[in-house]
């Protein structure tokens, strides 16, 4: 299932839909358990979760990253931010009993959240860059009843 | 510099397939994060050190949306936006790199036009992008977006029309994917950095502050944009125009690899001069002069 890993997601793209429906079947046929946990409802969960920062006036980008990881495995995902906007980063998988963590990082590797929180299957960090650069959202999975736990994590801005 | 929305902008909430179950799931999980008292963040440690995530953990770098760079730009005052302004009409060129290219170039002068309040430029960008996406056959997932920056820019709603543009971008680079124009897809964003650097470069050069040039400090995105070029493929790659480019990402990089409060108004200026080169090479089609 590493395939899965590194996977970029840019969701309405019929092609990806295609592909969830190829991986759905095959897990489906590996394993019973695992046929509601995918990274587009992992996605779905993360776009909700950020549904009250939207509120706020917070733009959510509509490019989204996942994949799926094993418990206690880190991902980063680095992005170029800017002084000046307030970001939030969202990050939720669908796997229930699931817990994760997302924290930002600058290129020092020095932790930068702003606040941060996190609650069973999602969680959230807010940044305001100190400085414009690249900083870097490390994302994990905390405990899971799976071996892989698929996520994804979206962002926006204000 | 490139790519974004405000709020409904993309319309992501309603527009995402979800089934009953996970509707459900997502009521619940709003009243939450709503009602609960603040969840509680698990400790995380105070530095890490990145060499612990070799090339295959870490995901390739976000590339900004044009407005997360505007909505900064907002915040530093008001420049001559008018005076940035790119006069003249795009002619659709045959070379579909340089198309792609031009189409990010367009879509970032948009946002300029917004920049600037002006409505029929605005409309005139809009008519430009669906030519241009045309020329790529990725008209079809423009055709709304035109409209509506066309009908926005009459209302003077700038935030839509911005969110317009936004979304333009990335439904052509979504429409390109799905055609498996990944290159293509890279160059639009490129061609719109390239414009986006050019005239934040002139605005920072124009009233030179720490916080404009703190913007430039972009070296991940520089070298993103050098390693997307060099994995595309050889005809691409050696496309006059794209090498051309690269050549440029080169001499930018060391620059703006310098914290941002270390970029000088002559480096500033010399970035200005790199992009404006290159647009112009875009724009026109004079490779080589």
């Amino acid at each position: 299932m590493n395939f899965l890993s590194s996977l970029r997601l840019s969701f309405g793209s019929r092609k990806l839909k295609n592909r969830f429906a190829v991986i759905a079947l095959a897990l489906a046929a590996w394993s019973p358990s695992l046929v509601h946990a995918t990274v587009d409802d992992a996605l779905s969960f993360a776009y909700e979760s950020a549904l009250p920062y939207y509120k706020q006036g917070f733009s959510i980008r509509k490019d989204a990253w996942g994949g799926d990881l094993g418990v206690r495995e880190k991902k980063a995902v680095s992005s170029q931010l800017f002084k000046g906007n307030n970001y939030w980063f969202l990050m939720a998988t669908d796997v229930k009993g699931a817990t994760l963590s997302v924290h930002i990082y600058d290129d020092n590797g020095n932790l930068v959240d702003a606040e941060s929180w996190q609650k069973g299957r999602f969680a959230g960090a807010r940044v305001s860059p100190k400085a414009t650069g690249t900083f870097f959202a490390i994302v994990q999975i905390l405990k899971s009843p799976e071996d892989r736990t698929p996520w994804a994590l979206v962002y926006g801005y204000k | 510099m490139l790519h974004s929305e405000p709020p409904l902008g993309e319309g992501i909430f309603f527009r995402f397939p979800m089934n009953p179950f996970i509707c459900l799931n997502a009521v619940i999980t709003c009243l939450l994060l709503i009602t609960s008292p603040i969840a509680k963040a698990d400790t995380p440690p105070k530095k890490i050190s990145l060499s612990d995530f070799p090339a295959a953990a870490v995901e390739e770098v976000v590339v900004p949306v044009p407005s997360e760079i505007f909505a900064v730009l907002d915040k530093l005052g008001n420049p001559n936006w008018k005076g940035q302004l790119r006069d003249g009409k795009t002619r659709t060129p045959e070379d579909r790199a340089r198309i792609a290219l031009l189409l990010g170039n367009v879509i970032a002068e948009g946002f300029v036009a917004v920049e600037a309040e002006d409505a029929e430029r605005v409309k005139e960008l809009g008519r430009q992008v669906l030519t241009l996406a045309d020329g790529i056959n990725v008209r079809k997932s423009v055709i709304a977006r035109s409209k509506s920056i066309t009908d926005k820019a009459d209302q003077r709603d700038w935030r839509g029309v911005r969110a317009e543009f936004d979304g333009a971008l990335q439904d052509v680079r979504g429409a390109m994917q799905e055609l498996n124009d990944q290159d293509l897809s890279q160059l639009v964003s490129l061609g719109g950095w390239l414009r986006g650097t050019e005239v934040l470069t002139s605005i920072v050069d124009g009233g030179f502050s720490k916080d404009g040039t703190e913007l430039l400090h972009q070296p991940e995105l520089v070298n993103y944009f050098d390693r997307c070029i060099g994995s595309m493929g050889s005809r691409l790659r050696k496309n006059p125009l794209v090498a051309s480019i690269r050549d440029v990402l080169r001499k930018i990089g060391p620059i703006v690899s310098e914290g941002g409060d270390k970029i000088t108004p002559e480096q500033v200026k010399s970035i200005h001069d790199l992009t404006h080169g290159v647009n112009q090479q875009i724009v026109e089609g004079n490779i080589g002069n």
